[in-house]
């Protein structure tokens, strides 16, 4: 035995719940326009004072208006819609916990585990007082059935009356119409008369997908819903009687959350991928997230991370609450790929670039990219678990065929030089800093500006690439108001 | 005894028992080694070795840049990594494709470069290690206790790391190997292709041996 519990107009019902005023008056919400403007937007939804009208969902608007002039055109809540359907969910949870979220607007419920065989008296939803359709049938989709047509509301209903119903009640169940113009031209009006024609001829007319109606019509076929279960939630919280001020406490007292994180965990065979942890402190919180390069469950290898996080936080106050939740994943049994490099251990490989980063500083650990700038030594690092650089994306070629090793900062030096008519000066000598002599052999001025629009930003140099005597061939830059740098060796 | 006599029975001993003696240095031809130079194969596995410049300029970011080469497709995580104690590496002389198989750890001290080694030795993750020490102060270089190196050289077999020194003159007294780069660059050259300029990188290899 199944039931099926429904909302009907549920966009209504949800958009009524915020205008009560307009419950007598003829409302109606129409389908997702795409053209605002156009007047033949199908209506979706509407109230009891629009049905007596004798309008009905699918009518274009300018249609609608035509026979009910009065019609009030408001705006779908998609939120109320949401909260309508979890008070559904939740209020077919009080009967059984087999419920299946069929449509937006339907859920399923199967009764084989319980004794209650009519729903009278519970006609709307308790917080809400949103009317609530039911019906029971033989098969889940029966009852899907019978819950859409008014007439077979409320009460149980045999194959025979399923039969009777009109063969439109296909066109509602979503994606599964496209044969119904065909049939109703052919003159078929009820389901009976859909069941009448041979199995075999109808699959072979309107391919398998009438075939599938044909066995659920006739009460062949009893399929298993697909069971709506609530998300868990792994979140733990240990208020601490007394503040606790070292980060050995911390651990301690985490490392007992994280077994029993894990003990959930194996229990349903899932492993955390994101751990969140906020501290509760004296003054304020502070909240982290640590993303685990693969699901993990062994209490051992998640309390390494969180050891690094701990290792590296200056607490201004003692902790007084923590808080620990995981998001969850289903853990890896892939094999490994004998074809592909991959990492030994990846976990390892996190928790090293995160002590990385806390011992050299935050921003100097990762996979160099070159900014889409011609500005000098302008780069990002990306980082080194998920990075996805783009190369193609990134195709530039290097600024010279000999590499450069750097100065940063450049260095700035002293330079003789000699004014020219071009905008540039030419060097002659080098007077300070550590590479000291007379330029023997130059290239350039090689100029370049940039964010000229930008007063703050803008940037104007000149590059040289020089040699001099028992020296590496140097880049030697000159920004305006005589400025001389050295941006580093070559080679 | 006079000094020429203890000196004569050092040698002799020495060229009887070579092996039981410090370093001795063996010189392969240039050519050999300078034709497998960007190839990893060539640095051994779960030892430290040592790359310094044999005359200025002596070509440390050019056999970088021959070590990343440019691959067809950016691998997945990183092939190499470069704990840079200068803060010296320049992204804009590579192309993407070769930044992508890099790992770069920006150091400031000689002490966050140790730490670093010490960190991505003991990971294992990648097996290619590069510590480039040129940017930094000679002092502070020739202040590192030998402790430091043999440390790094155990932790090194345990997880048969290949690491690389970038030294401005030898330091490691544990090197495995030793490579001196020299590379002679005009300003002319810089119009010919990074190939060609690779190809003029020689290395004159020194196999090192300790009597342990």
């Amino acid at each position: 035995m199944f039931a099926a519990f429904h909302i009907a107009d549920l966009p209504m019902a949800a958009a009524l719940l915020e205008s009560p005023h307009r419950h007598d008056q003829p409302c109606a919400i129409l389908r997702d326009p795409t053209n605002k403007d156009d007047a033949k937007i199908p209506l979706l939804s509407l109230n009891a004072a629009a049905w007596q009208t004798g309008i009905a969902p699918g009518w274009p608007l300018n249609r609608a208006l035509v026979r009910c002039p009065d019609l009030v055109v408001i705006s779908r809540r998609p939120q109320r819609e949401t909260e309508l359907l979890a008070e559904l969910v939740e209020f077919a949870e009080r009967f059984t916990a087999d419920v299946e979220i069929t449509s937006q607007d339907t859920v399923l419920l199967d009764l084989a585990g319980t004794k209650r065989l009519h729903f009278e008296g519970l006609e709307s939803l308790p917080n809400s007082e949103v009317e609530v359709c039911h019906s029971l049938a033989e098969t889940p989709d029966l009852a899907h059935f019978a819950v859409l047509e008014p007439r077979t509301r409320s009460r149980f209903i045999s194959l025979r009356e399923i039969a009777t119903l009109p063969l439109s009640l296909i066109g509602k169940l979503e994606g599964d119409a496209k044969f119904l113009p065909l049939l109703e031209l052919l003159g078929l009006r009820t389901l009976a008369e859909f069941c009448q024609l041979p199995r075999q001829g109808l699959t072979e007319r309107f391919g398998p997908r009438a075939g599938h109606w044909y066995d659920l019509i006739s009460g062949k076929t009893c399929r298993l819903l697909k069971l709506h279960r609530p998300p868990e939630s792994f979140l733990q919280v240990m208020e601490l009687d007394d503040a606790i001020h070292s980060s050995e406490a911390l651990l301690f007292v985490l490392n007992r959350m994280l077994h029993v994180l894990a003990s959930r965990l194996a229990a349903r065979h899932l492993a955390a991928s994101v751990l969140e942890i906020r501290l509760r402190l004296v003054d304020g919180n502070l909240n982290r997230e640590i993303h685990l390069p693969e699901p993990l469950a062994d209490p051992v290898a998640l309390l390494r991370p969180i050891q690094t996080l701990i290792d590296s936080l200056i607490l201004p106050s003692p902790v007084i609450a923590l808080e620990l939740n995981a998001a969850t994943a289903f853990p890896l049994s892939s094999q490994s790929d004998w074809t592909r490099r991959q990492l030994a251990n990846p976990n390892r490989w996190a928790d090293t670039l995160a002590r990385l980063e806390a011992l050299v500083g935050s921003g100097h650990v990762g996979i160099p990219v070159r900014l889409e700038t011609h500005r000098p030594d302008a780069f990002e690092l990306r980082d080194a678990i998920n990075s996805s650089v783009l190369v193609s994306g990134n195709g530039r070629l290097p600024d010279s065929s000999v590499p450069l090793h750097r100065f940063r900062p450049p260095l700035r030096i002293s330079v003789a030089f000699e004014a020219t008519p071009d905008l540039h000066p030419r060097p002659l000598a080098l007077l300070t800093g550590p590479h000291c002599g007379r330029v023997l052999e130059l290239r350039g001025p090689f100029p370049s500006s940039g964010h000229y629009w930008n007063p703050a930003e803008k940037w104007r140099r000149a590059e040289w690439d020089i040699r001099l005597e028992n020296s590496p061939l140097l880049r030697l830059v000159h920004q305006p108001g005589d400025r001389w740098e050295l941006d580093g060796t070559y080679g | 005894m006079a000094a020429t006599n203890l000196q004569e029975i050092r040698r002799q001993l020495r060229e009887k028992f070579p092996s039981a003696h410090g370093f001795t240095t063996i010189s392969e031809p240039v050519a050999q080694i300078s034709k497998t130079l960007f190839e990893i194969a060539t640095f051994p596995a779960g030892a430290i070795s040592e790359i310094i410049p044999a005359t200025t300029g002596g070509g440390l970011s050019l056999w970088i840049a021959g070590l990343l080469a440019e691959p067809e497709e950016a691998p997945p995580f990183p092939k190499f990594v470069l704990v840079d104690g200068g803060d010296s590496f320049d992204p804009a002389s590579h192309t993407a494709a070769a930044c992508s198989q890099l790992l770069w750890v920006r150091c400031a001290k000689v002490s966050e470069v140790m730490k670093a080694a010490d960190l991505l030795v003991r990971d294992g993750n990648v097996p290619f290690i590069m510590l480039d020490l040129c940017g930094l102060p000679p002092v502070s270089l020739k202040s590192l206790p030998a402790a430091a190196w043999w440390r790094l050289k155990q932790l090194s077999e345990a997880t048969r790391c290949r690491l690389l020194v970038l030294a401005p003159f030898p330091l490691v007294p544990c090197a495995s190997l030793r490579l001196a780069l020299s590379c002679h660059l005009e300003l002319a050259d810089f119009d010919l292709p990074r190939k060609e300029i690779l190809q003029r990188v020689e290395a004159r290899s020194e196999q090192l041996r300790r009597a342990t």
